[in-house]
């Protein structure tokens, strides 16, 4: 079997372009590679029929974009049209929509090829991935180890080199935390800088999608792509899309970067921190300045997120009844019964749990309490963000407080999770884009990833940094042992 | 251990429309407990001001022109239906009519 | 048992005439087959998120200027979370805290004189599936599901089942004229709960709303029924509860549907799928000024023009004749008898062929050349109905349409000879003339008449004939 895929996606896009290869002998080599790590159960459909018969399709026609003919696979939250979309739950378990994402639709449009519905936690509901109905996606640098989540099969999928690139979502750090887990590179973009149409809401203020990628550079290409203004979403913005590479190769003498001292704080472990701090050397030494800041409520993203998250939730999932699609349970005597069977049968126990107290958090006098209050720290928090930005270029720190732990960690405390994302639920919170660039690893050889937050819409500037980063520690993010090439 | 009385765990399952097993009752006792213990510190955060961020976009909303778009055929509108009934969508009666 | 006070407070809910729907592009049609106008918005499906239709804006806000509400110019929306069938998502898009429009009132009239019924608030949201039920299933069509809707909440100002109707006519009116909604309530386009109580106290009683009423005289009957039976419980000692009832149609009765939880738990928070919606202060006005003109200015500008008070009610009934009506103000012609033509001839041969003005031959050119022609004595009424059927009918002017008829205008010279003769074939009754006998100037004229088989102005004939015989 050829070993196109360990390319660039640029080497490969001139294979295609000087027929040297066709798009099928990518998709060939993807379900080859796909059937060789099944163990680490990162998809949870694939639609190898449909995606020979694209691959074909695209035999005809002229390589237009660079992206043209190259597989991807995506969160199986997406809404694909005819093709399962489970959101890794038994309630969507036979689930065929009937309509497509505008992301989906915009990466057709670009010729690419779905290879597949990447593994989750069940509704993104999670922090390893564990909560899938599926069962859990594992780390490709360690089986015994969690890939981090709640995108986890996206991560794993292109961590363990079986496809290039993958899409995830990031409500509170889902695409993040998980590359920094295994090693790959994701960006959450800029609230509003990707449609959310069909995206299936977890937190619907906070949910963004975004790139998962081997690299800075094809991350960036995904991401030009899917961005902009959808009519279909009223929360995108029509703010013009750029090419986000346009930055990459340039030189980071004099930026400003701020650390904020929350994300140095005991809360992290010191292996994650010697790390940070050796980029944190290595940007000062090559001309950056950093400065450590304090940004007020930062400490108390995880409470106002627990709040938000919880109560969207809870609204969000009630339209999974068994009326209209989805599971729905046997013989129900009436209406009340039809519900809570269906929803106790077809909802896994974190997402019960979650819903429950959303529901809890907004009812009666709470609302005021807990959601509204939220709410006004939310804004608050934003608005000491945008204090920072005024001064500095980027914010960077660590995504994870600790590399990926042992599978068999007990789910037993359900605020885990929350502590799990701590670093990187203030950027959802803010609206801000967030995204992990992996520097190196711990002496498990488990990776480690720095994120880097921008202010509204400066993405390219983010990849900028981070691909400086990149090419400075030129690290070797293939885990695949030497059998395995 | 600290835990939320029956009746509270029932009613927010019944708000949420989730019946429990008995079995996961004494579970969630604890678990709702554990959140709502951690979601009550916010009662110690002081805020800036009222001002509350209801989204994280700075735009506002854009109209949509009052034009009729594609519509579903019925059969594919009935397509993951659980129990249709001809082109209707069929439920248990409803009881508060 | 009459020292008992009713109370009653109102919530209309509007359908507003749009082409789609609230938050989706599916057509907002009444009748269709079930299930036939929707989409994945319209049926919840996972992931999809709403737009915001831009009509339904402007609609809404006319209305909330319609009934002088203070107009909320930055708002957004909540979700109102309960779970029901015909609840889509299980939680509808709706307003609660920033309402489009607050604190308005409605005038209406009163044995007492005029009294303002003030209005709480009005606000935006979407309607619900329509269901239909049997003893053991209830199906749900969709058609109906995200169709807009204004919900209009009084404070609880009314004191009476009178009260309460002229408040719903009058605000059908507004609505109606205003084009925000076509208020049709037996085909639920508009629907009214209200809310009864009765006291003997300053304070407030039991709540008890009714639901499903209707119409608007049903409205009456269902207050006047809640007030005998809460009036016949209390005196037997017992104490009310909070409960929704349903009215019904057949017995002219109300049924317990069911009796309120402890306060409904709504679990309301701002819809973050929607920003912030705002207004500017030149689209207020830019809507202000198109709101078409209300009803009450159109009878005191009819009644300005000598329209009766029964016409003037006759026309606003029916709003496709004060528009017709409306479009000749600037023409100067004879409003009474454009509005008689409208509301005599013309609505009986629309009425006859069961027709609209739209698919008639009846041109405004024409309208306005029949009127001048009927005000200026050219034609009298009898010869208009002669030729009522051509004029609908035939794409001919209306000149055109008496030469057809053989009716020719009588040019002067015709008319004087005609008298004339009549004059000198009638001495006796000439004689009678002088002699101060008013009778015999009708007979000459009823003679002249005769020859001149109608054609003649009669105003005309009158002038010349008075003239002669004073010679």
């Amino acid at each position: 079997m050829s070993n196109y895929l360990d390319l660039s996606i640029q080497e490969i896009n001139k294979l295609l372009k000087e027929k040297q290869i066709k798009p099928i002998d990518l998709v060939n080599e993807c379900f080859d590679r796909i059937e060789k790590n099944k163990d680490l159960n990162a998809f949870i459909t694939l639609d190898k029929e449909n995606a020979i018969k694209k691959a074909i399709e695209l035999e005809g026609k002229e390589v237009d974009n660079p992206l043209f003919g190259i597989p991807i696979a995506l969160k199986d939250n997406i809404i694909t049209k005819d093709l399962r979309t489970t959101c890794a739950s038994r309630m969507l378990e036979n689930f065929i929509p009937i309509y497509n994402a505008t992301v989906v639709k915009k990466l057709i449009e670009k010729n690419m090829i779905i290879i597949g519905k990447c593994n989750m936690d069940e509704f993104a509901m999670g922090s390893t991935s564990r909560t899938s109905y599926f069962g859990a996606p594992l780390n490709p640098w360690n089986k015994e180890r969690v890939s981090g989540g709640s995108s986890g099969g996206s991560v794993v999928a292109v961590a363990s080199r079986q496809i290039p690139l993958t899409l995830g979502s990031d409500t509170g750090g889902s695409i993040r935390q998980p590359s920094s887990y295994c090693g790959v590179v994701g960006m959450k973009p800029t609230y509003g800088r990707v449609s959310r149409y069909g995206l299936v809401p977890y937190a619907s203020s906070l949910d963004q999608i975004g790139p998962v990628s081997r690299n800075v550079y094809e991350n960036a290409l995904l991401l030009n792509i899917i961005a902009g203004k959808d009519e279909l979403d009223l929360t995108s913005s029509r703010k013009e899309v750029e090419d986000y590479t346009r930055l990459i190769g340039e030189d980071i003498k004099g930026m400003k970067i701020a650390v904020p001292n929350y994300f140095m704080s005991d809360i992290v472990d010191k292996e994650i921190k010697d790390k940070v701090n050796e980029i944190i050397e290595l940007l000062k030494e090559k001309g950056a300045t950093i400065d450590y800041i304090d940004i007020d409520f930062i400490e108390n993203a995880v409470t106002i997120y627990q709040i938000i998250v919880m109560a969207e939730a809870s609204s969000n999932l009630a339209r999974f009844d068994g009326i209209r699609y989805g599971y729905s349970c046997e013989n129900p005597k009436d209406m009340e019964d039809l519900y809570k069977r269906t929803r106790q049968e077809g909802f896994g126990t974190e997402v019960k749990r979650r819903i429950m107290v959303g529901s809890y958090l907004l009812s009666g006098e709470n609302a005021n309490v807990y959601y509204n209050k939220a709410l006004q720290i939310r804004d608050d928090l934003k608005k000491s963000f945008e204090k920072a930005f005024e001064k500095y270029d980027l914010i960077i720190g660590p995504n994870a407080t600790t590399v990926a732990y042992g599978i068999n960690a007990k789910l037993d405390d359900p605020r885990q999770t929350f502590f799990d994302d701590a670093l990187v639920m203030p950027t959802n919170m803010a609206g801000l884009p967030g995204m992990n660039v992996p520097i190196g690893f711990n002496n498990e050889n488990m990776p480690i990833g720095l994120q880097i937050i921008g202010n509204s819409f400066e993405e390219a500037k983010m990849y900028k940094l981070a691909a400086f980063i990149e090419k400075e520690l030129n690290l070797n993010l293939d885990p695949r042992g030497e059998n395995n090439g | 251990m600290n835990k939320l009385s029956r009746e509270e765990v029932e009613h927010v399952a019944h708000l949420a429309r989730i019946s429990l097993e008995e079995n996961e009752i004494e579970k969630y006792q604890i678990d709702l407990k554990m959140l709502m213990d951690d979601v009550d510190k916010i009662k110690d955060i002081k805020n800036y001001d009222e001002e509350m961020l209801i989204t994280p976009v700075s735009h506002k909303a854009e109209l949509r022109k009052d034009e009729v778009g594609e519509m579903l055929d019925y059969k594919e509108a009935m397509k993951n239906v659980p129990r249709s009934n001809g082109n209707f969508v069929e439920v248990p009666v409803m009881i508060n009519e | 048992m009459d020292s008992y006070k009713t109370t009653v407070g109102i919530e209309v809910h509007a359908e507003l005439k749009t082409k789609s729907k609230i938050f989706s592009s599916s057509a907002n049609n009444y009748g269709k087959m079930a299930n036939t106008c929707t989409n994945v918005i319209d049926l919840g499906y996972p992931g999809v998120l709403p737009t915001l239709n831009e009509e339904v804006i402007k609609l809404a806000l006319r209305a909330a200027l319609v009934l002088n509400c203070k107009i909320n110019k930055t708002m957004h929306f909540d979700r109102k979370n309960y779970f029901y069938p015909d609840n889509p998502k299980n939680y509808q898009i709706t307003q609660n805290r920033t309402p489009i429009g607050v604190d308005g009132y409605v005038e209406i009239d009163t044995n007492n004189g005029k009294k303002k019924i003030r209005i709480h608030d009005i606000h935006i949201e979407e309607d619900t599936c329509k269901s239909v039920h049997s003893s053991n299933k209830s199906l749900l069509d969709f058609n109906r599901a995200g169709v807009p809707l204004v919900e209009i909440v009084t404070e609880a100002d009314m004191s009476s089942a009178e009260e309460a109707m002229a408040y719903l006519e009058k605000l059908r009116e507004l609505l109606l004229y205003a084009d925000v909604s076509d208020c049709k309530i037996e085909e639920g386009s508009m629907r009214c709960d209200c809310n009864v109580s009765v006291s003997k106290t300053e304070k407030y009683g039991t709540k008890i709303e009714v639901k499903n009423i209707g119409s608007i005289s049903n409205v009456g009957v269902a207050i006047n029924y809640e007030h005998d039976r809460q009036i016949a419980l209390l005196e037997k000692g017992e104490t009310l509860k909070e409960e929704t009832r349903r009215f019904d149609d057949k017995t002219n009765s109300t049924v317990l549907m069911r009796v309120k939880e402890t306060g409904n738990d709504y679990r309301y928070f701002p819809e973050p799928d929607i920003p912030y919606v705002t207004l500017t202060d030149e689209y207020v006005k830019e809507v202000e000024e198109n709101i078409p003109m209300t009803a009450d200015k159109r009878k005191e500008f009819y009644l300005a023009s000598g329209i009766s008070e029964i016409n003037i009610k006759k026309i606003i009934q029916n709003r496709t004749v004060s528009d017709y009506l409306n479009k000749f103000i600037d023409k100067k012609i004879n409003l009474v008898i454009a509005s008689n033509l409208l509301l005599g001839d013309i609505a009986a041969y629309l009425n006859k062929y069961e027709m609209t003005l739209e698919n008639t031959k009846l041109t405004d050119d024409k309208f306005v050349e029949v009127v001048n022609a009927l005000d200026s004595g050219k034609i009298n009424s009898k010869i208009f109905k002669e030729i009522l059927e051509d004029v609908m009918e035939q794409d001919l002017s209306l000149d055109k349409i008496l030469d057809n008829h053989g009716v020719k205008e009588m040019s002067k010279d015709e008319l004087l000879d005609i008298i004339k003769n009549i004059l000198d074939n009638n001495e006796q009754s000439v004689n009678d003339y002088k002699n101060g006998n008013d009778r015999a100037i009708k007979f000459l004229m009823g003679q002249i008449m005769k020859e001149t088989k109608g054609n003649a102005n009669p105003t005309l004939v009158t002038e010349e004939l008075t003239k002669m015989l004073e010679k």
